[in-house]
Parts: structure tokens; C-alpha cells; sequence
């Protein structure tokens, strides 16, 4: 049929012939695949960790050596201005020293407050930590293989995060290493709230490894340049108070913001435990469409 | 021609050992650019293992039966952690389209076999979108027009690889 012809040996048209039927059943698989990846992408999870399995420990190792390699260059490069910097440090450091006091206090009247009102709160445990390895630069989407997976008690719909700021929650476990869907994902949406105001707001990734942030109340545009957004704990999955971006623009009613953890530039993640288990335990098998 | 590359017992000049499974190979090893440890912003970096692939089926007919599109693709979605079934149908599809077109053409040459790569690209790259938006990530379509450029542009890359490739296995140096 379609293949070039290949002159009188039947043999060969056969040949030719069967590859090309082969080839369209080939084809009604992967639509198949496509269709049922799409509509439970749950559906391949052994697979798809077995891969990242396989995958992950070669991505670990070549990272250690482009960490070890790039972290000679930047140590370097610290010993280039030294006074500077320690002056500059020192600095910092007697500024923090004030702003840690102020905080200390805070948070000693917080916790009275606290006992005052009998709050009860989740504390949040962490898992396991791990490295971000890799990450799907070839795809529109937004994902980072983590090195910790099922072996440490990392589970489907944990969410991740770093000493800076969120990073995300997985969505693909295996047993060594686990696929994290990024708070820049388009399909990621974060409960969160204004640090500045505690305004509430949605958190949504555009894919090009920004955020954009959208008031839930109708009126004007409550965002200003450097404003920071935190997770309010909404929802059950992220606890609350872990700080996610910075505004750098206003766009129309909404805001577009960068990520303060910054995925490449992060060397330990954590994972936790869900905020609030229960209630994340019917939202999981409702979100099932949205990974 | 690779019949006859394949037959021929100069010494020192034959094909190398499995030279009929080096092309296959050499897709599966581009796919496997997925493992390096880049943690990107956004996903700017063409799919090696798709230009390999377009690369090798349009310098040989031959290269493999086309159906062996289909496993390749599953590997290349297991590596690189795309939705099962993307690379498959889009891989398996541009064979049977390139099958198809090799009955119609009378002659090729560079241009068009960048042109025939360029439509190629973006089919992938637009089938990559519109499953991103099925999945709840619908990304404004500007956002794939910096991979599918850089993609198109590493083509001739891919197929000079290819012919390295190409030339190594068959013995021709």
C-alpha cells in the first residue's frame, strides 16, 4: 500500500504491507494511551514510576557532578570580593538581629493568643527531603523530578516545598524518586492570601515559570510591586503561612508574580504531610482530571 | 541502497554488527536527553528524540518499518514524562504521513526536507499544546512559538548527526 514499492518479490510487498497495518494499529494504541492518559492520568502510575526509577538515579548522579563543578566556579568567585561582602553581611546581620527580636516577641504574644483561643493545628511533618534533579524542559508543562520517593513515604499529592518559599506537590510516585507538579504548572492553583493585607487570592502558574495571581473579591487591583503571597491553608492540601511569590507586575484586575523558591536554584526540598489529610482525601479523587 | 551497503564483504568497509538496529538506537539515545539534570524555567528545549527520528525517515525509507514508531514513542513518553500515548500517536502518524508522501514526491532536497521537518515540528509541538490544555494547562499558544523555533533550528543538527550516524554504521567513511 502507502510504503515505496519495492518491485516484483511478493515477499517484500507483504512485508511492506503488514509494517504499514502494524504501523495504523500502532497508531489506534497511542490514540488510545493519549485517551485514557488524559482522562485518568492516575491510570499508568506503576509505569510511570517504574520510568522515573530507571530515569532518576542517572539524572541524580550527572547533577552532583554539575553541582560540584558549577559550586567550584561560585566558590571562586565568593573569595573575589570578600571585604565588601562581609561588611555588607555584617550589616544584614545586625539588621535580622533587630528584626528577630520584633519577632520573637510576636511570636510569644501569637502563641498566647493562640492558647487563649484553643486553636488546634495540624503540626506539619515532614516526610522526607530530597533534590530537585531534572525537570521537563522539552514540554509545556511544568514538572521536577524530586530524589525521594515511595522508599521514604513520599505518596501521590504531597506538597513540596523549600526553606524560601512552595514549590509544589507530587503527582507520580516511584520508588526512588517521585515527579512534582510546580506551582508554575498552568494546571497548579494555590489557595493563598496577601501578606499585606491577608487578602484572599488565587495562585495560578502560566507556564513560563511565572505565577499569576487573581484577587477572589471583585474591585480594584489590591496587588502592588514586591507584594509577597503566603498559601492560607485553604483546601487542606498546603499548610498554610509558607510564602509562594513576589509581584513584580500588575496585569488588568490580576498580578503576575515570580516564585520565591526558585526550582534550579534550590538544594533541598521537603516533603510534608497534607495539611489536613481528611479533608484532601475526597478532593484527590475528585481532582483526578486536573493532576 | 542499504541492501546492497549491507552486502557488500570488503573487508574493513562492511556495515558494523546490528547496523540494522542502529538507527532505532540512536532515537532511543536522544530521547534520553531528557534525563539531563536542567531544572527549567520553561520548556524551551527541543525533543531530541522526535528530530533524530524525522531526521533519519527522511534520509532513508528504510531506516526501520515504520510501526517501530510506536514503541519508540513510548519510550520517548516514559522518559521525558509526557501524558502516555502523546509521542506514540504523533511519531507513529508522521510515519504513515511521511510514507504516504514518499509515494507523491518526485524529488527532495534540503529545503524541503527542512520544510517537511518544520511541518513536522509544529504538528508535535501543537499536538503537545492542545493535550496540556485537555490535561487543565491551557498555556497562551505564544508560549510554544520559542520551542518550536529552536526546535526547527536544531534540525540540521539532528540531521547531520543522522548522517554521521549513517555513514558510520553502514561502513563509508
Amino acid at each position: 500500500m502507502a510504503p515505496p514499492r519495492t518491485g516484483w518479490s511478493r515477499r517484500a510487498q507483504y512485508g511492506l504491507f503488514f509494517s504499514f497495518i502494524a504501523a495504523i494499529a500502532g497508531l489506534a494504541i497511542g490514540l488510545i494511551l493519549l485517551a485514557l492518559s488524559i482522562a485518568s492520568p492516575e491510570r499508568f502510575k506503576d509505569l510511570k514510576g517504574m520510568a522515573l526509577d530507571v530515569t532518576a538515579p542517572v539524572t541524580g548522579a550527572l547533577r552532583q557532578i554539575n553541582t560540584t563543578a558549577s559550586g567550584l566556579a561560585s566558590g571562586a568567585g565568593s573569595y573575589w570580593d570578600a571585604a565588601n561582602q562581609n561588611a555588607e553581611l555584617r550589616r544584614q546581620r545586625d539588621q535580622m538581629r533587630e528584626q528577630l527580636v520584633t519577632a520573637r516577641a510576636i511570636l510569644q504574644e501569637n502563641r498566647q493568643l493562640k492558647a487563649a483561643l484553643q486553636l488546634r493545628e495540624q503540626t506539619s511533618d515532614v516526610v522526607a527531603t530530597g533534590r530537585l534533579v531534572g525537570s521537563s524542559f522539552e514540554s509545556p508543562r511544568r514538572f521536577a523530578i524530586l530524589s525521594a520517593g515511595a522508599r521514604d513515604g513520599v505518596k501521590v499529592g504531597m506538597p513540596i516545598r523549600a526553606a524560601r518559599g512552595l514549590i509544589g506537590r507530587t503527582i507520580d510516585v516511584g520508588t526512588l524518586a517521585s515527579r512534582v507538579l510546580l506551582v508554575s504548572d498552568r494546571a497548579n492553583i494555590v489557595p493563598s492570601r496577601l501578606l499585606r493585607t491577608g487578602q484572599a487570592v488565587i495562585c495560578q502558574g502560566r507556564g513560563d515559570g511565572t505565577v499569576e495571581l487573581k484577587p477572589l473579591e471583585v474591585g480594584r487591583n489590591p496587588f502592588h510591586r514586591g507584594d509577597i503571597v503566603i498559601t492560607s491553608g485553604t483546601g487542606g492540601l498546603y499548610p498554610p503561612l509558607v510564602p509562594i511569590a513576589r509581584v513584580i507586575r500588575l496585569d488588568g484586575d490580576n498580578a503576575i508574580a515570580v516564585p520565591l523558591a526558585d526550582p534550579g536554584g534550590v538544594s533541598f526540598a521537603i516533603v510534608e504531610q497534607p495539611y489536613e489529610p481528611e479533608a484532601t482525601a475526597p478532593l484527590t479523587e475528585n481532582d483526578e482530571g486536573l493532576p | 541502497m542499504v541492501r546492497a551497503a549491507l552486502a557488500s564483504k570488503k573487508i574493513g568497509q562492511g556495515p558494523v554488527p546490528g547496523a540494522v538496529y542502529v538507527p532505532a538506537a540512536s532515537v532511543v539515545a536522544a530521547s534520553l536527553f531528557a534525563v539531563l539534570p536542567i531544572v527549567a524555567e520553561n520548556g524551551w528545549f527541543p525533543d531530541c528524540g522526535f528530530l533524530m527520528l524525522i531526521g533519519w525517515r527522511l534520509r532513508r525509507t528504510d531506516a526501520w518499518p515504520s510501526w517501530w514508531a510506536a514503541p519508540l514513542g513510548l519510550l520517548n513518553d516514559l522518559f521525558a514524562g509526557n501524558p502516555l500515548g502523546l509521542s506514540v500517536t504523533v511519531w507513529t502518524f508522521s510515519m504513515l504521513v511521511l510514507d504516504l508522501l514518499d509515494r507523491r514526491t518526485i524529488w527532495r532536497d534540503y529545503w524541503i526536507e527542512w520544510a517537511l521537518a518544520t511541518l513536522f515540528v509544529l504538528l508535535y509541538e501543537s499536538a503537545q499544546w492542545l493535550v496540556a490544555a485537555w490535561m487543565g494547562a491551557r498555556v497562551p499558544f505564544l508560549f510554544m512559538l520559542p520551542p518550536i523555533f529552536i526546535s526547527v533550528a536544531a534540525f540540521p543538527v539532528a540531521a547531520w548527526f543522522v548522517g554521521r550516524i549513517d555513514s558510520w554504521r553502514l561502513g563509508r567513511r
